[in-house]
């Protein structure tokens, strides 16, 4: 296996595990939205509680993908960094509030007006990244990012990543992060036998889940319309995970009605996580659409050798950690506040 | 000084003139990394006091410290999350701001930098189990907890600094007809004659900003009359950190001087005010370089010294400025000026941190009547953060105009997207909020009381 090729699936790991935990952490903020007019403290008691100690190391994943990315494909960084200067400088504006804002409403204890400030920035700031986040996705997927072969960048840095098909994957990643969220909430209220909130979380799921459905349809046509490329590598090779896609995202519904929560956490886990695989394998080998590959963008062999040597060895370090507090946060039942 | 200030204008209007973006840029850049550099130190220190506090409490059964773990480990929370953030900020501006330098030697310095996104995930990791597990983990397993947070904090800082000590050594890699990366060796563009000596400066600098900014903090908080056991116990803790590696710094100093006296002399000699290559060169206290005139009037003169400091030798060469063509000159009065600041605290905070420690060892006054030392400690906290970015600010503005030296420069590495401008004043808003939201937010977790079973009184 070619070393640009062992780095390309380790990026498309680090984005799904991203998509998977960062997105439901931002999916929490969103909801968080929703529960602002409901004003009910035992509900987002279980919100904050949820997200309070995985946040951190969920957003490392994205920082994760920013270092393999300029390390191993400087070009496509290069270039990347160039088309995107103004939605990616947003989703930066969304990450810093978003983080901030959780931290400052979770320590501003008793502050009445202050908290419900950083609530608030918090919540809108977790809404921005993922939008930003999937224009971003959008415009690339559609072919439309005026990269050329060379890596250089010959559009308008102000209007021309403002696609049709990046406003749809905007709402599309959105809608998605609240449906990991709902989910993932949905069992963690159930673990710590909250039967009320259980049911009111499997509702919201539910409800999401359904609209996801629809606009994944929608969306299986936009690309048809909108990126004929991409159509053709979902056509021709990445049809099974997109098939694969589309069951597991039935399955969760079908879980969630049933009250099979953990079941139904992992296939919304599973549909989500091959949307990411599906679109990689549909353009492969393509880095930066439409012409940029992973060859013609990668850094020298020897760095991309030395960055597996240490992915390896950090991945010794990093798997058991991983490990451990999600088990002690996600699969060991609690009733208190730990803090 | 008239000199001085119109080179600055002068120099200004140069930045301007090579290319619309390169001082919003360069100015976002500093002030983001200026930002982040002091949160990023807390995030290095403060670990190694709670973890010495909580196991403290663990060894006596001390309340006390238990309640002095716990409480900086909230604040910690909410510096960890600001750092977290502003460090964010700065990878994506690496390749926003720098896009040509991320291009051309992004692949040299990516293995530290992925090495540091593993330390940081760690980081990240044990910071979430430490802050939440207090009632999930049994006291011993919650300690070991801490202990990685700790290690990755200062492991990170390792690896990132190697980043910027390869962009001041640059090896490990040739460079084509074209410009074009050839035969590039990670492990030892990361291990460059720089890293070593800036590495160990910087950590051993971040665990000063820690210990003196605590030690400033309770010392106000003794001064306004608060003065309990767990207000005295954490200053002290801090002061011991702070004043330790003062003392440590003066060799290390001295280390890293001599490595940027061979391997950047260009940089040494702007530090040092040194116009004229020479044998017994001087060692300047003060004094303000004067481009026009060439020469560094105002200054205290040590004869020799300059040559003893760089290469341990009165009669060792020291090269001048004049010896380098001038548009290789770094702004040399900012870099002298800053230089001196950094020294000088750095010796003032050695004195504190030996004054420190007599009164805590063998002074027999309460702690109340030890008013002056009090204000000491308080001016000493915002005195470490100015020594530190003076720093900063010696090893990047003493660089330019190269942002890897001798290979690129700065002004060729900045982006071509316009609205840069916007993005600096955008920047700075956010960062405000940022800055108040902290300040407010830890005001209120000081506020928070004490529990019963911590004597205070």
């Amino acid at each position: 296996m070619s070393p640009e090729l062992i780095v390309g699936i380790v990026l498309g790991a680090a984005t799904t595990l991203y998509l998977l935990f960062g997105g439901a952490d931002f999916g929490a903020g969103i909801w968080e939205i929703n529960t602002a007019f409901q004003s009910n403290e035992k509900e987002r008691k279980l919100l904050y509680h949820a997200i309070g100690p995985v946040w951190e190391a969920n957003h490392i994943w994205l920082i994760f993908v920013l270092v393999v990315l300029f390390a191993a494909f400087p070009l496509a960084f290069q270039a990347l960094c160039s088309a995107f200067i103004i939605p990616a400088f947003l989703v930066l504006v969304g990450i810093v509030f978003r983080g901030a804002g959780y931290v400052f409403r979770a320590y501003s204890i008793d502050s009445g007006r202050q908290q419900q400030f950083w609530r608030t920035l918090f919540a809108g700031a977790s809404a921005a990244a993922p939008f930003f986040l999937g224009a971003i996705a959008g415009t690339l997927a559609s072919g439309d990012s005026k990269i050329n072969a060379a890596g250089v960048y010959e559009g308008n840095y102000l209007t021309d990543w403002i696609t049709p098909m990046a406003l749809f994957t905007a709402f599309f990643t959105v809608g998605l992060c609240c449906y990991l969220a709902a989910v993932f909430l949905t069992r963690e209220a159930e673990h710590s036998g909250e039967v009320e909130l259980t049911l009111v979380w499997r509702q919201r799921a539910l409800a999401t889940g359904i609209w996801m459905g629809v606009l994944a349809a929608v969306g299986l046509v936009f690309v048809s319309l909108e990126a004929p490329e991409l159509a053709h590598g979902f056509a021709t090779r990445a049809w099974p995970l997109v098939a694969l896609s589309a069951i597991c995202g039935t399955g969760s519904l079908l879980l969630l009605l049933w009250r099979k929560y953990t079941p139904a956490a992992a296939c919304t886990m599973l549909a989500a996580a091959n949307i990411i695989w599906g679109w990689g394998i549909a353009q492969y080998p393509v880095i930066a659409p439409p012409f940029l590959t992973l060859a013609d963008s990668k850094a020298p062999d020897s760095v991309l050798w030395a960055m597996i040597g240490a992915v390896a060895a950090g991945a010794v370090i990093l798997g058991p950690s991983l490990a451990l507090l999600f088990y002690l946060f996600k699969l060991t039942p609690s009733d208190s506040a730990d803090y | 000084m008239h000199g001085a200030r119109h080179l600055t204008v002068g120099h200004l209007m140069m930045l301007l003139a090579d290319s619309a973006n390169l001082l919003p840029a360069r100015l976002q850049m500093a002030f983001t990394l200026g930002f982040h550099i002091i949160f990023a130190c807390i995030g290095m220190g403060l670990p190694i006091l709670i973890v010495l506090a909580e196991w403290l409490s663990l060894r006596n059964g001390d309340p006390v410290w238990r309640t002095l773990a716990k409480r900086w480990s909230k604040g910690f929370a909410v510096l960890f999350a600001v750092g977290a953030v502003s460090g964010t900020v700065l990878s994506f501006e690496l390749g926003l701001l720098w896009p040509e330098f991320m291009g051309k030697f992004g692949p040299v310095v990516g293995l530290p930098f992925t090495l540091e996104g593993f330390a940081f995930f760690t980081e990240g990791i044990f910071v979430g189990i430490y802050l939440y597990g207090w009632n999930r983990l049994a006291p011993f397993h919650h300690w070991l907890c801490g202990l990685p947070i700790a290690l990755a904090g200062t492991m990170s800082a390792w690896f990132v600094v190697t980043t910027n000590s390869f962009m001041n050594c640059p090896q490990g890699f040739q460079l084509d007809a074209d410009g074009k990366l050839l035969d590039v060796q990670p492990w030892t563009a990361m291990l460059n004659p720089a890293t070593g000596a800036q590495t160990t400066h910087m950590i051993v600098a971040a665990y000063m900003v820690t210990g003196f900014l605590v030690a400033s903090f309770y010392a106000w908080e003794i001064l306004r009359g608060r003065n309990g056991l767990y207000q005295r116990r954490a200053l002290t803790l801090g002061v011991l950190l702070g004043g330790f590696f003062a003392l440590v710094q003066g060799p290390v100093g001295h280390w890293a001087g001599h490595v940027v006296a061979v391997t950047q002399p260009i940089k040494l000699a702007a530090m040092e005010g040194q116009w004229e290559t020479e044998t017994y060169a001087p060692l300047r206290i003060g004094g303000i370089p004067d481009p026009e005139t060439k020469t560094t009037p105002y200054a205290i003169e040590i004869p020799g010294m300059l040559s003893v400091l760089a290469y341990d030798n009165p009669a060792a060469e020291v090269q001048g400025l004049n010896a380098f063509p001038e548009d290789l000159h770094p702004p040399t009065p900012i870099v002298h000026v800053a230089f001196q600041i950094m020294v000088g605290i750095g010796t003032l905070l050695i004195f504190i941190g030996l004054w420190s420690g007599y009164l805590l060892k063998w002074g027999k006054s309460a702690w109340h009547e030890r008013r002056w030392w009090l204000l000491t400690l308080l001016a000493s906290g915002p005195l470490t953060v100015l020594a530190m970015e003076a720093g900063w600010t010696v090893t990047e503005v003493g660089r330019q105009p190269w942002i890897v030296q001798g290979f690129l420069r700065t002004k060729d590495a900045v982006t071509q997207a316009p609205g840069v401008w916007f993005i600096f004043a955008v920047t700075m808003s956010i960062y405000l909020v940022l800055t108040v939201g902290c300040i407010s937010v830890l005001r209120i977790l000081a506020k928070q009381p004490m529990p019963e079973d911590a004597d205070v009184a």
